[in-house]
């Protein structure tokens, strides 16, 4: 499986391409309609109710956020 | 005539950004700011063949100060009852083990799965979070969390900062939580590796026990176009403590037969051993997500990849279809697939003819698996507020360790497939 430096080459790589092209993107104050419709936002409590079953049952946790505390034992 | 409050400027900074993780993002357009926001949720989450169940109330509520300031406090009680694998394997024998208490036994019958019934659980976890602009462009939260069970007790803190560059469209953020966990299991903590014992003798268990977790988290979010933002996030964890699962153990079987060997001269018991994990974990993810918006409907997928220092590798898909198929009622299908390595350390088995391996562990969370999940969501709102109702069906299954499958094991399912369903009924309001 992947190792932890391959994991930190395509960070980095993902990082640098992700950041280089932010200037010239995006849209004027006048263009935010869609953006901002309620829709559009993340749900932050589907989320995080998701995120502790998921914590429970498997290895992985977190990712946008932070893994909430707890045993997680069941 | 009282004066309308306007939060155009936190309304953009969402739209830029969604303030993922420990700042929750704030409803629609330029509107009338509520005071109070109040958002409750009951949810049901039931594994089949008896095992584990769970009802949970989430409420939280954010008193909202002004354009600048709010804060966030949540509280949820989780009732948790049913059974889990302990770790040890199916066998054509009938099984004794002693319960974690150390006060009595059980049997499992022949060919069925060891589970460990014994366990009734309640979680309160308690938190709060204040939240301030700091200037035009940049804002800060910092928090407190706290979660109790009977043989658990989290407490964290977490703070987060970001900033908005290029009239909104990017946003990068920093945050960092750390976390002091206490753990005094039913029974005592098990020794790693130490035999399971008769009833009434626990000296293979020491007293309670602790764990530290510290997260950082680094991530900016980008508006693309009109119709498209998307978030990058990279994370670190380190865990260091005790990260055994004090419930856990493994059988030890013959290499030849698969049946398991007798324990210690007077126990008993077959020989199972509670499981040994190392003491530190460092875990490293990057997840993306982007987001798009139709004329009517919008559309999210995500992306997580996560790699630790036990060897697992887990990657995560994510996709959400939010379908307004009327100006105020909702349908959202949703899929998610999640494949894992096995930890370096997972064993399904121990064979007796072999030397004891430092770590070992047979739970099957750090097992090679696969799950996929799929859900709808239906939501109406109303002039103040929202209900929903989410229903999801969860599916696992998992693969023994590859040499596991001797003699009589061959004869068992060692790692039965578990599904689960998850029903959620939220309503959140404004005032």
């Amino acid at each position: 499986m992947m190792s932890a430096r391959a994991f930190s080459i395509l960070l980095a790589a993902l990082a640098i391409a992700s950041l280089s092209g932010c200037a010239s993107m995006g849209v004027e104050p006048w263009e935010r309609d869609l953006h901002a419709r309620e829709d559009m936002q993340p749900n932050q409590r589907d989320a995080a109710i998701d995120d502790h079953i998921y914590f429970s049952k498997e290895a992985s946790s977190g990712g946008r956020g932070f893994a909430g505390g707890g045993c997680g034992c069941n | 005539m009282q004066l309308k409050r306007m939060a155009i400027g936190a309304t953009l900074a969402n739209a830029t950004c969604g303030l993922l993780g420990a700042l929750p993002a704030a409803p629609v357009a330029a509107q009338e700011v509520s005071d109070w926001e109040i958002d409750t949720s009951l949810l049901y989450y039931a594994e089949d063949n008896d095992r584990v169940r769970d009802a949970s109330l989430m409420t939280s509520a954010r008193r909202v100060f002004d354009e600048d300031r709010f804060f966030d406090l949540s509280l949820t009680v989780d009732s948790l009852t049913g059974a889990t694998p302990s770790g040890a394997v199916p066998s054509s024998q009938a099984q004794t083990f002693t319960s974690p208490s150390g006060k009595d036994s059980y049997v499992i019958e022949p060919g069925a799965t060891p589970l460990d019934g014994s366990f009734l659980d309640t979680r309160i976890a308690l938190s709060g979070n204040w939240n301030q602009s700091l200037g035009d462009s940049m804002r800060w939260s910092a928090g407190l969390s706290a979660s109790h069970e009977y043989d658990y007790l989290h407490i964290g803190v977490n703070g987060r900062i970001e900033r908005d560059f290029n009239k909104r469209n990017t946003t990068v953020y920093l945050g960092a939580a750390y976390g002091q966990d206490d753990i005094s299991p039913v029974g005592g903590t098990p020794i790693g590796l130490a035999p399971m014992l008769e009833v009434d003798n626990q000296s293979s268990k020491l007293r309670d026990d602790s764990k530290s977790v510290v997260d950082l988290l680094v991530g900016a979010t980008q508006v693309l176009t009109r119709r498209s933002v998307i978030e990058v996030a990279y994370s670190y964890g380190l865990s260091d403590g005790y990260l055994n699962d004090p419930y856990k153990f493994l059988s030890v079987v013959d290499r030849g037969t698969g049946l398991p060997v007798a324990g210690p001269v007077g126990s008993g018991l077959n020989l199972y051993l509670y499981e040994s994990r190392p003491d530190s974990r460092t875990k490293q993810s990057l997840f993306a997500e982007w987001r798009y918006a139709l004329d009517r409907d919008s559309l999210a997928l995500n992306y997580r990849i996560m790699n630790d220092d036990w060897d697992v590798t887990s990657q995560t898909i994510d996709a959400r279809y939010h379908w307004n198929f009327t100006p105020n009622s909702y349908l959202e299908p949703h899929i998610r697939y999640y494949t894992q390595s096995a930890a370096d350390f997972y064993r399904t088995v121990l064979f007796d003819d072999e030397a004891l391996p430092a770590f070992a562990s047979a739970d099957y969370r750090l097992a090679d698996l696969d799950a996929y999940t799929a859900g709808l969501k239906y939501g109406r709102r109303t002039a103040h507020g929202e209900f929903s109702v989410r229903l999801e069906y969860y599916h696992q299954a998992g693969d023994p360790s590859p040499d596991a499958s001797v003699g009589d094991l061959a004869n068992h399912d060692l790692l039965p497939p578990m599904s689960a369903v998850i029903a959620q009924f939220g309503y959140k309001f404004r005032f």
